[in-house]
């Protein structure tokens, strides 16, 4: 049996389930309809997703003016945001391709979700760059493409047009692999699908999946290539990102520790906000059989290996920027003028939320607990928005030269365009939670009788 | 010439009457066009059909044309020259000589003009020290182009023609010539020969008429001391360049201290050459410019200058009059001896308006044999008379006037007493102002006279005994308007010109053996001086008893300033000046007291900085013994005298002005008796005021690789290392300068041309004019109070300005808390009465730039000549180049600056955009700019040279910036013409780059600023 898990681990399905259980809970949220809650829900993260579209066509039709920055800080909120949600987009394709290398089977519970959340964080993140642009009419020049411009070409050594690369990279690469696990499942849903128009849009979705052995050989394949291919993503993409920020020469972006560090952060944050959702959705969408504490716990591990990356990383920055003996050095982000220059509340938000609070996770009791796991996530994103406020706004507005220091207000557009990202970003996930299958049943499906509680119980029974 | 020549046809038409010939001349078409045919075929046309989709073809397509036919694009007007003037090459500017003489700014200039706009102001060097333009000058082209300008004469408020308007003032002043009634030219100083020639006609053809000077920033308390010591009413001419030390108690002589104009000589002592420069001492109560480049600066109260004034003059006499002790008697006992050792190279200057204060000054400098003291050829440019205007209003308030004519002055505003002035002006039975705009007096007169700005006009001028120099219209007059001299000359019912007046003059009285036309082409001639003044001895010690017993200390003493950028209001309407930051305070678009941090504690008055960074304060409300001022805001002011505020004078205008220019409090209200020194009872108000200030850190917060300065003896006695060391790296395991260390390979950039700017910190006084130029040549945007609060000044060039602190590495060193967060929170905080510092910062074209590597769109780039160049249209406005330029320099266009009425300034009307330079782009929203080092400027003179068949000459090569400086501070060239001057600067040991430990490798460099600071 290649399946043969020891009775010693706890089971990762809970109940007594067989395969057609598994269908039926799976399909239950797209066949049934909407509650009350879901439709208060998505009226909010709509009605905040129309203030951004709003917020945005005034910032493109008036400039970027209406936004809080000036001429010595010229970033703030927006890349704060693009960051903030490019890390968020990496637990995802952690989960699905890392996962599966190496060979965590706990990742079939949560790796559709958290694959969706992924994308959806990654298309609010690419709305960032985008839309900071003075002029966003503009804004193919960025693209490598032959033009009628003269000799014009991009600008290899930018990184921000690596950005541009990797980010499209990372969204293709995770879309293509999303859509392959969702195959199996889409033909699933056909195939219970009574009414005409869904099994047909159904059937469009799963390309005309068969269910024969070939398919399924074929998707083995696939995504075991795809999980090749996106694996380096997950370490290419923040790297890329804490690049925009390396490569520079500002006091406090210029620091050769970033891109490991962005890339723990990433991942860091990206785990808290899976944890957000399926703390939510297990509940909401009645999949506690599927989505255990187990897979809570494992996330929270992965946090206090990544959180604690991120708090050595802190303590790098601090004693480097102390060690240094240069005062440029000294004054900026997570050194001492941060800690007590009038950016000490961003400053101390982001050493209480990052190090502080995910300390707790070392206790078991901490780490099991659902409530905590959910609020401890929320913490953690919150912190790690001020990880990225502070490295931008902390050390532009405390630049090379005194003359030139400043500080940064937010106004209400930009609070307004961040606010319509999660709207967009919640609007999109609960249409998904609604019409996709939010669990890779088929993956699911194929642990049943290793992991599945009930034939692990009667394994024990038979002494097996 | 239209040809003759005749085409044939055939041959048929060489025939004389061929009807053939004939019958085709009647035809249109040679050929039948078989309409006939087409439209008898019944059958067939009935037989064929348009289907619908045809139908919906034709139809969308016409309504498509027809709709496309009906917008209409915007119409811009472009005329060419039908007959094209001798001297216009469009795209190749014209320069003419003139003179700016406007009562508050003197100076001899060469105007730009391009296809018959003047567009930018340009010091004329053939006119030495009077050829340098300050800020107010080179930004009075803008004047020219404002839209608050009256477009004709007034009459009662209603536009009227010059002819009624003439009819009926002739008839008035013959009437009042009749009853002999008393007629009153009041006239800013005009420094006119022929002017003043006309008025005094003028005043002969109507009898009874009295011609006043008056001048709102008023020099009449040295005017009369000069006066009675020397028999000439004018002021004494200081050459600065001979001085060795330099002795000022409040006078404000890089400012507007006896009409200014004395920066470039001052500066010429303030580099250290052959181990020897100038010293100066600076005694006075607000932190002026001057005292900002002092050497030693001691804040006292004014009446406590008084007293150092007497104290000095004891000190260095060995007289014994009667005065006070001040803070400042150490330092005075000191300059005492220096000056005894400095003998006639010494000098003392004085800036109390008191005419005692001023003999003793003179006294002082008679005693010294001062070679920097020349009285032989004094200044005519303040002939201000406090008290006949004083007495003016007595007289009109008497009903003892009949008529004023008011010319360049604006007493409506500026008077202390101005409500009795305008009650007793619309009282009179003939008010004619003479004005630009419907200023305060033009709205108080009955009639005004609407004259042209001064680049639309003849005239001349004489600053100086024997420096004459001619005015010139470089534009045909844009509105209605008619010069002054113009009005008198047809009033008095002479039938000549102004032009011819003053031609006449010139070849009678002024130009001897020299010509008309050299004049009129050098704007400057040098007169004979005819004056020879002595020294009438004078005993001074009445003089010291008087100015002793005038003198009150008080608790709280109002010392009323100029600021470099609005002087007395003239040009409040101009939003250049507005916009530039003071180089003290570098605050904009408003005045407030200055007060100083002990002192505002003690009243509970506070500044702080918002969550945007931006500057607020506190406000207070002044009363200076009737006349309260409300609501004034506070700014704390580090080197402010403990029981001393300041206040600057020509904000608070409102008539004739647009809204957004409408800033500040009229400081002129306080001004009691014209003393700029009031005794000032201060009470806090409510509310917050909300600064417009650029520079919110004023500390360099011991990063002092940034602005290096070292005194006089350790420049001479210590190694370079010790006070201008180059940062090292290590390479290939051996220290190099950071200049050295490289990741690529170097280009080749020896070859042709490659432009540096050099900078030099020990003779920028911080004027600001570079910064005006700049704005000028480049089509800055100006972005209004709102936009500057929030630092989003768009100034290319802005001065940055340094106190020192308490705090420095050093001391932080010895106290053991090096690095920590104390230290760091003290050295943000300026000493008490810090020494300043100035720094020009522009873009500083690295030949490694940060911008360029990460602009994704590669927009910004380096050129073959060493800019950095910005290419607009390629830019989307990502802004990161911003972000990882170490000086932050380069500034977005937040907005649409230009034809948008939220920004309603220069570039939102059409006459204010008549003062851009075709030359340079309009930027649009959302893109970046920063300075071209004046791209356009070296490439025309390149492609001059070309075309001439010749090298480039070292001077023609000029930036706005380096061109505008009055102190020569700023040197622009070609570092590969090793003959050139920059070229020399840059093996200067003063010369440094700025953050070179970042290794951007600028081409522009600093020469650090060295003081003097020797005690003995």
């Amino acid at each position: 049996m290649s399946h043969y898990e020891a009775p010693i681990r706890e089971p990762l399905i809970f109940g007594d389930k067989s395969y057609h259980d598994i269908s039926v809970d799976v399909a239950a949220p797209v066949e049934g309809k909407a509650n009350k809650l879901w439709w208060i829900a998505f009226s909010i993260a709509l009605t905040a997703f129309l203030l951004g579209i709003g917020a945005i066509c005034y910032t493109i039709g008036v400039g970027i003016g209406v936004w809080g920055l000036n001429n010595r800080i010229n970033w703030a909120w927006d890349i704060t945001n693009f960051v903030w949600w490019v890390g968020i987009g990496h637990a995802g394709t952690l989960i699905s391709a890392v996962l599966l290398l190496f060979r965590q089977k706990w990742r079939m519970g949560i790796n559709r979700s958290a694959e969706a959340m992924t994308i959806f964080a990654v298309f609010q993140a690419g709305l960032f760059p985008i839309i900071h642009m003075g002029r966003v009419w503009n804004a193919f020049y960025v693209l490598p493409l032959p033009n009628a411009l003269g000799s014009l070409w991009v600008n290899f050594n930018s990184p921000l047009l690596w950005d541009v690369f990797a980010i499209s990279t990372y969204l293709s690469v995770s879309l293509v692999f999303w859509y392959t696990g969702l195959l199996p499942d889409f033909a699933m849903l056909r195939d219970r699908a009574v009414k005409p128009f869904q099994k047909k849009i159904y059937g469009l979705l799963s390309f005309g999946w068969s269910g024969r052995l070939k398919d399924w050989q074929r998707f083995e394949e696939v995504s075991l290539v795809l999980a090749g291919l996106a694996t380096p993503l997950v370490l290419s993409v923040h790297t890329i990102v804490s690049m925009d920020f390396a490569t520079s020469i500002i006091p406090g972006w210029h620091s050769t520790i970033f891109p490991p560090y962005f890339v723990a952060g990433a991942i860091f944050s990206g785990f808290a906000m899976v944890q957000t959702l399926l703390i939510i959705m297990r509940k909401v969408s009645h999949l506690e059989a599927y989505i255990t504490k187990i897979h809570i716990e494992n996330m929270n591990k992965v946090i206090i290996v990544t959180g604690g990356i991120v708090s050595v990383a802190y303590m790098t920055e601090f004693f480097v920027g102390w060690y240094s003996g240069s005062s440029y050095e000294d004054y900026t982000y997570l050194s001492v003028g941060a800690a007590t220059g009038p950016y000490w509340w961003a400053f101390w938000s982001l050493i209480t939320c990052n190090f502080i609070f995910p300390l707790t996770l070392w206790f078991k009791k901490a780490r099991t607990s659902l409530i905590w796991s959910f609020i401890l996530s929320i913490i953690i994103n919150i912190g790690m928005w001020f990880e990225r406020f502070d490295i931008i706004v902390i050390d532009l507005s405390r630049g090379h030269l005194p003359s030139s220091w400043t500080m940064f207000s937010p106004t209400f557009v930009d609070v307004s365009i961040f606010i319509g990202t999660i709207g967009f970003f919640f609007v999109l996930f609960l249409l998904y939670a609604r019409t996709f299958p939010v669990i890779a049943q088929a993956e699911l499906k194929s642990i049943l009788k290793s992991s599945g509680e009930n034939y692990k119980n009667l394994r024990k029974e038979n002494h097996e | 010439m239209a040809s003759n020549k005749k085409y044939w046809r055939n041959v048929e038409e060489l025939k004389a009457d061929s009807s053939l010939v004939e019958r085709l001349s009647q035809k249109e078409f040679l050929e039948e066009i078989p309409t006939d045919t087409f439209l008898g075929d019944k059958d067939n046309l009935s037989s064929s059909s348009t289907t619908r989709r045809d139908f919906l073809k034709y139809v969308g397509f016409t309504t498509a044309v027809a709709s496309l036919a009906a917008c209409q694009g915007p119409v811009l007007k472009s005329i060419p020259y039908v007959v094209k003037p001798d001297n216009i090459i469009p795209g190749v500017a014209n320069f003419y000589a003139s003179t700016m003489a406007d009562g508050t700014d003197f100076a001899h200039i060469l105007v730009k003009v391009r296809e018959g706009r003047p567009i930018k102001i340009e010091p004329n060097k053939m006119a030495g020290n009077w050829g340098s333009t300050s800020a107010r000058v080179q930004a009075s082209i803008l004047s020219l182009y404002d839209n608050n300008r009256l477009r004709g004469p007034l009459a009662e408020t209603k536009e009227t023609d010059w002819s009624s308007l003439d009819k009926t003032l002739i008839e008035s002043l013959n009437t009042l010539k009749a009853n002999n009634e008393k007629i009153v030219v009041l006239t800013g100083t005009t420094a006119s020969p022929t002017s003043n020639k006309i008025i005094a006609n003028f005043a002969q053809t109507f009898g009874n008429v009295q011609h006043i000077v008056y001048d709102a920033l008023s020099e009449s308390a040295a005017l009369d001391a000069f006066f009675e010591m020397y028999g000439e009413r004018a002021l004494p001419n200081y050459k600065f360049e001979n001085a060795e030390l330099i002795v000022s108690i409040g006078a404000d002589f890089l400012g507007d201290w006896q009409g200014g104009q004395y920066a470039a000589s001052y500066t010429k002592g303030r580099v250290p050459v052959n181990g020897k420069m100038s010293k100066h001492i600076q005694i006075e109560s607000n932190l002026s410019l001057t005292g900002a480049n002092a050497d030693k600066r001691i804040p006292v109260k004014p009446s406590e200058q008084v007293f150092a004034l007497i104290n000095l003059y004891n000190a260095i006499t060995g007289s014994n009059f009667a005065s006070n002790p001040t803070p400042a008697d150490a330092t005075i006992k000191i300059a005492a001896n220096q000056l005894k050792k400095a003998g006639s190279k010494g000098v003392v200057l004085c800036g109390i308006q008191n005419k005692d204060a001023q003999i003793l000054t003179n006294a002082l400098n008679e005693a010294l044999l001062s070679e920097v003291y020349d009285f032989n050829s004094p200044r005519f440019i303040k002939a201000g008379n406090d008290e006949a205007i004083k007495n003016l209003v007595a007289e009109m308030t008497a009903g003892k006037v009949g008529a004023l004519l008011i010319y360049n002055t604006n007493p409506s505003f500026t008077l202390p007493n101005a409500s009795a002035f305008n009650e007793a002006l619309k009282k009179l039975k003939l008010s004619v102002c003479f004005s630009m705009t419907d200023d305060e007096t033009a709205q108080n007169s009955k009639y005004v006279a609407t004259i042209p700005h001064y680049l639309e006009s003849w005239g001349d001028t004489q600053f100086q005994a024997g420096n004459f120099g001619l005015m010139q219209p470089t534009i045909n007059p844009l509105f209605n308007t008619r010069q002054f001299e113009e009005s008198l000359l047809i009033w008095m019912g002479k039938n000549t010109t102004f032009y011819q007046a003053l031609r006449e003059n010139w070849t009678t009285s002024i130009l001897g053996t020299g010509t008309w036309n050299q004049a009129l082409h050098d704007g400057v001639f040098k007169g004979s001086n005819s004056l020879d003044l002595t020294y009438n001895m004078m005993e001074v010690a009445s003089s010291a008893a008087a100015l002793l017993n005038q003198t009150k200390s008080a608790d709280f003493e109002l010392n009323l300033y100029t600021k470099i950028s609005m002087g007395d209001g003239k040009q409040a309407n101009n939003p250049w000046l507005q916009e530039l930051p003071d180089p003290i305070t570098r605050t904009s678009w408003d005045n407030y007291i200055t007060i100083s941090a002990t002192d505002a504690k003690k009243l509970g008055l506070e500044n702080f900085n918002v969550s945007n960074g931006a500057l607020n304060g506190s406000k207070v409300n002044l009363k200076v013994g009737d006349a309260v001022l409300e609501n004034v805001p506070v700014y704390i002011q580090p080197g402010q005298a403990n029981g001393s505020i300041g206040l600057a004078l020509g904000y608070g205008r409102t008539a004739g002005m647009q809204t957004e220019m409408m800033t500040g409090v009229n400081a002129f209200a306080l001004m009691q008796d014209l003393n700029p020194v009031q005794t000032v009872s201060i009470e806090k108000a409510a509310g917050i005021h909300e600064f417009a200030c650029v520079q919110l850190q004023h500390t360099i917060m011991g990063r002092d690789e940034i602005i290096k300065e070292t005194t006089l003896d350790d420049f001479i006695n210590k190694p370079k290392k010790e006070w201008n060391e180059t940062p090292e790296f290590s390479l290939n395991h051996e220290e190099v300068s950071a200049e050295r260390v490289d990741l690529w390979e170097k280009f080749d950039d020896t070859v042709g041309h490659h432009f540096n700017l050099s900078i030099d910190l020990a003779t920028c006084t911080g004027c600001a004019a570079c910064v005006v130029a700049c704005h000028a040549e480049n089509n800055v945007p100006v972005v209004g109070k709102h936009e500057i609060r929030v630092s989003r000044d768009m100034h290319w060039l802005r001065i940055d300005r340094y106190y020192t602190s308490d705090m420095t590495n050093e001391k932080a060193k010895e106290a053991g808390i090096f690095g920590t967060g104390e230290m760091f929170n003290t050295m943000t905080i300026p000493s008490e009465n810090p020494q300043v510092a100035f720094q020009p910062v522009m873009c500083q074209h690295c030949n490694h730039a940060p911008c360029e590597t990460v602009c994704p769109v590669a927009a910004t780039s380096h050129g073959r000549q060493g800019q950095n160049h910005m290419a607009y249209n390629r830019c989307i406005g990502t802004r990161y180049c911003a972000n990882n330029c170490p000086y932050k320099v380069r500034r977005f266009n937040w907005f649409k600056y230009a034809n948008n009425n939220e920004f309603d300034f220069n570039m939102n009307n059409d006459l204010g955009k008549m003062v851009l330079n075709p030359d340079v782009v309009v930027r649009s929203r959302g893109v970046m700019e920063k300075c071209s080092m004046c791209l356009q400027k070296t490439q025309l003179s390149i492609l001059t040279a070309k075309s001439e068949g010749r090298p480039v000459k070292d001077e023609e090569f000029q930036t706005a910036c380096s061109s505008a400086c009055p102190t020569g501070s700023m040197v622009f060239g070609d570092i590969n013409d090793k003959q050139s001057e920059v070229a020399k600067l840059t093996e200067d040991v003063r010369a440094f780059h700025l953050l070179a430990e970042v290794g951007t490798k600028p081409n522009v460099m600093y020469h650090l600023k060295v003081r003097n600071t020797e005690e003995s």
